[in-house]
């Protein structure tokens, strides 16, 4: 059952992401990254990391990528422009990407040899969540870095306004003094009516 | 011991506290507070130093030899500041202290009008300064250090007036001359760092005798060996000759004259171009082994002392021919070291340091008195209108041709005596030229006062409507100074025959020259004076004056006459023997052209061709091939990372 | 086990390659920096697993949020590229060029 699950998911993600990095359209693109991450949302859940699956679906496919998509539609890039996208480069860089995918993997796989557990995973103890157990860890060994990681949210906030924001435009804004201190003669002209 | 300390740090503090202070703060200071701190410092100084000196004199101080700290440190070598005191640099402190508080006080009415007052009264404390730290080193990196520092504050003071450029010459001038000595001062302390592994005077000192004995030579040139001892002592005798104006180098001091009168007074006349002379005291028990440096000291101090006294001659400057005094009475000093009579030369400094401060500050009151014209025949009776500057200059003057009892005939006379017992081959000619030396000294100084201070009034009308006796600040100094230039040599010379310096000096008993005429003509100096009726310098001295009387007195027509008639050696004379014809014709253009060739080469071809802008020209060069690979495009520093990523993976893979 | 390693870097491949083969839009190129962080993201957590071990999944809990801050700033250097430029193509962004 896992294992049917686990061919399905990856299997998805994998042509998701695909779709993702070859799509004309960048709002194609942008659904198809969401659907690269529900599907690993899955795998993760599989790999009892529960709070990080529900993590990844929530403020990444909630809020990362609706900025992503928000972004995509206020910029009104037509297809048109995303013309002659492969180019010469693209063998290559295939090629240097199933380079890096063996290389990688011939490592990683040196690296799991090594343990102990070999092909078995490990399961975590039963008794405690995973949220449970994540969230004592980071808020007593990782408490510095947690603070950190929010200082970092916050001057990305700060960094990310400041960089688009161009001061007030058109803005509607009643100047209390100015209208206190008018003039009749600036509102009201006498006209001859004779 | 520790008040000793304390004492020798407020000498050499005082006068530099005045000069930062005075130097940093400049116009902000006003006139009188300017002079008021450097002068009350340097009395603090002079008290100082006196009291060192009286201490050494009643015993109660011996002599020390104390690193105040270590300046530098490598491997075999040791630079420290420090103070040697003993009754050598004892005398020289109190000496350089009193001549420089008498040079401050009277620079406040000879300066008074002077835009840069300020400046002026910190180049001399600063030079104070140097002078002392020079007189009180107890190794040779300090003496030099001083040796610097007064060489510089000299260049600055000669230029004092930067504006004329006359002045701006001259001082160019000297600074250059005393590259020449520096050139051989530096090798001979290269050379002492050599042989004796040790900068300071003490271990150099210890080891002589064992150097003596080896007597290791030193190669000149390939054929040409020197015993390393001469070596030693000619290279720092060149030094000194630069520092004190010896034939060869003498030619910078006369045009120094050009600086503020007590300039000439302080630095070209009582402290700094003693500094050679004292140098080579304080080396004695080094040239007391080289029987070569001393003859060369017999030669050229007896050929200075009596040419430049020649040129004192034809001057019609006062303060040029008081510069060439200057010149023949160091000739005298350098003489008695020649001879070994150390304690001589230290002895006739000391006297000519007080008599030659005072003949160039009452110079100075003449020169202020006739408005600032310097030629002697445009004075004339001068001694109706300024008595007091007459009588002192006249003191001045007996005291330096030697007149029985006066402070120069005890010295001049001692130098005389010791010379004439010296046993070096060539100490009979010098004998002989020193005592003709004294016959021309004193025409000249005789000349300068009939000239000057006595026969007609030849200024113009209105200078002599202003003529006057000078300020307070200005004939005060000069008293001060008349008084030891008058009673110094009675009271000094019993202790200077009696072992004055101690262990300071340091002098074989072959050559012991002075001890020999203690021995033999030396009765008390009563004694001393009245002999000195008898003797032969003064038989000179009375014929010079006659000639002197004749010429400026008696037939004013006969100098005219001789010089007509005796047209080729007035213009060898007027020329000064050509020294400064041939530095500027040869010597000038020589060096010019071996510079610009070095210029050409060295500077703009190596260092800024090649090196300089070379690197800057490569680095160019090497950056515009480089730059290519900067496209701008973020898929090729892309493709570059993740190919260098998959590079170090299959490195670490087979690893 | 293998399984998902050979998963995971499959998707970190896939991620470089975007990096290479998109020449128009930078926003891709942002997503194709999303899918390598979710290759290593995945990675750490495999392994956390195999080790029994928690903290790797801290770590992921970290790269996530770094991973949202970038991609925030990201974006808005994207939208101040559009509007200097009214074109966000890798292709026409070479000023840096030597």
């Amino acid at each position: 059952m896992q294992n049917i699950m686990f061919w399905t998911c990856a299997t998805f993600a994998i042509f998701a992401s695909a779709l993702c990095i070859s799509a004309k359209n960048p709002i194609r693109a942008v659904l198809s990254l969401i659907a690269t991450f529900l599907a690993t949302a899955v795998c993760w859940l599989m790999l009892e990391a529960e709070f990080l699956a529900a993590t990844l679906v929530l403020v990444y496919v909630g809020a990362v990528m609706v900025l992503f998509l928000f972004v995509v539609m206020m910029l009104d890039i037509g297809p048109a422009t995303l013309r002659a996208r492969f180019t010469r480069w693209f063998p290559i860089g295939v090629a240097l990407a199933a380079g890096l995918f063996a290389a990688i993997y011939a490592i990683l796989r040196k690296a799991a040899g090594t343990l102990t557990a070999h092909e078995n995973l490990l399961s975590y103890a039963a008794e405690v969540s995973n949220t449970e157990m994540l969230g004592k860890l980071v808020f007593t060994n990782y408490l510095l870095q947690f603070e950190v990681a929010g200082i970092i949210l916050l001057v990305a906030i700060i960094a990310a306004i400041g960089l688009i924001y161009r001061g007030p435009q058109a803005r509607k804004v009643q100047r209390i003094a100015e209208q206190v201190a008018v003039d009749p003669k600036m509102r009201v002209r006498l006209v001859d009516g004779a | 011991m520790n008040i000793l300390w304390y004492l020798a740090v407020t000498v050499v503090c005082a006068p530099l506290l005045g000069a930062i202070t005075v130097g940093l703060l400049n116009k902000k200071l006003s006139r009188s507070l300017a002079h008021w701190i450097t002068c009350s410092l340097m009395l603090v100084c002079f008290g100082a130093s006196s009291s060192i000196l009286v201490g050494f004199l009643i015993g109660k101080f011996n002599t020390v030899d104390i690193d105040l700290y270590v300046w530098g440190n490598t491997s075999n070598l040791s630079i420290a500041v420090g103070f040697l005191l003993d009754r050598l640099s004892a005398l020289m402190i109190a000496i350089v202290s009193f001549v420089s508080l008498v040079v401050h006080v009277y620079s406040i009415g000879y300066m008074h009008d002077d835009p840069g007052y300020q400046r002026f009264f910190c180049y001399i404390s600063l030079f104070t300064f140097g002078m002392l730290m020079l007189v009180m080193a107890n190794n040779f990196a300090q003496l030099f250090f001083g040796w610097e520092a007064v060489g510089l504050m000299s260049y600055l003071l000669i230029g004092f007036w930067y504006k004329k450029e006359a002045a701006n010459f001259a001082s160019l001038k000297a600074f250059l001359i005393n590259r020449i000595g520096d050139m051989g001062f530096v090798l001979g302390i290269a050379a002492v760092l050599y042989y004796f592994n040790s900068l300071h005077f003490k271990t150099v000192f210890a080891q002589i005798s064992t150097l003596v004995a080896t007597n290791p030579m030193l190669a000149i040139t390939n054929t040409v060996q020197w015993p390393a001892i001469s070596f030693i002592c000619i290279c720092l005798f060149i030094g000194a000759m630069a520092k004190s104006a010896q034939i060869p180098l003498h030619v910078w001091l006369p045009d120094s004259m050009e600086g503020p009168t007590p300039i000439s007074a302080l630095i070209h006349a009582a402290t700094m171009v003693t500094a050679g002379i004292f140098m080579v005291a304080r080396m004695s028990p080094l040239y007391e082994y080289s029987e070569t440096a001393l003859t060369l000291m017999l030669i050229i101090g007896s050929l200075t002392c009596l040419f430049m006294a020649i040129l004192a001659i034809v001057q019609t400057d006062i303060k040029r021919i008081i510069a060439y005094s200057t010149l023949s009475q160091l000739g005298y000093m350098v003489v008695a070291l020649g001879a070994s009579a150390y304690a001589a030369g230290i002895f006739h400094l000391v006297t000519h340091a007080c008599f030659k401060a005072l003949l160039f500050l009452g110079a100075g009151a003449a020169i202020l008195a006739v408005h600032h014209d310097q030629n002697i025949f445009k004075m004339g009776n001068l001694h109706k209108y300024m008595p007091i500057t007459a009588v002192t200059m006249l003191i001045g003057n007996l005291a330096l041709l030697g007149f029985p009892g006066t402070s120069g005939f005890y010295s001049k006379d001692l130098i005389i005596a010791s010379v004439r017992n010296s046993s070096l081959t060539f100490s009979t000619i010098a004998y002989y030229i020193i005592l003709f030396t004294v016959l021309i000294t004193t025409f000249y100084a005789a000349r300068l006062m009939l000239v000057a201070f006595r026969t007609q009034e030849r200024m113009a009308e209105d200078v002599r409507e202003h003529l006057h006796e000078p300020r307070k600040v200005i004939w005060v100094p000069l008293i001060i100074l008349a008084i030891p230039s008058l009673f110094l040599g009675m009271i000094m010379i019993t202790s200077i025959l009696n072992q004055f310096f101690g262990d300071a000096i340091f002098v074989l008993p072959a050559h012991d020259t002075v001890a020999m005429f203690k021995t033999q003509d030396f009765h008390g100096w009563f004694s001393m004076w009245l002999h000195g009726f008898v003797s032969l310098p003064f038989v000179c001295i009375l014929m010079g004056m006659c000639l002197a009387w004749l010429c400026y007195e008696k037939y004013p027509a006969l100098p005219g006459i001789i010089q007509n008639d005796a047209k080729l050696m007035t213009r060898i004379l007027l020329a000064k023997f050509g020294f400064d014809d041939f530095n500027e014709k040869i010597i000038m253009p020589a060096t010019r052209k071996l510079g610009n060739y070095c210029w050409q080469i060295g500077d703009v071809l190596c260092i800024d061709g090649i090196m300089v802008n070379g690197t800057a020209n490569s680095v160019g060069r090497v950056a515009g091939v480089l730059k290519h690979a900067q496209t701008g495009y973020l898929y090729h520093y892309i493709f570059i990372i993740v190919a260098g990523l998959l590079a170090l993976l299959v490195w670490t893979m087979f690893l | 086990m293998q399984n998902y390693i050979i998963f995971s870097t499959l998707l970190f491949a896939i991620g470089i390659a975007g990096l290479f083969i998109n020449r128009k839009n930078i926003i891709i190129l942002l997503m194709c920096l999303e899918i390598i962080l979710l290759a290593v993201n995945t990675n750490f957590i495999i392994f956390a697993k195999a080790w029994g071990d928690i903290a790797g999944q801290a770590i992921v809990f970290f790269v996530m949020t770094v991973a949202a801050a970038e991609s925030a700033i990201g974006l808005a250097l994207v939208v101040l590229i559009f509007r200097d430029k009214h074109s966000i193509s890798v292709d026409q962004l070479n000023q840096l060029n030597g």
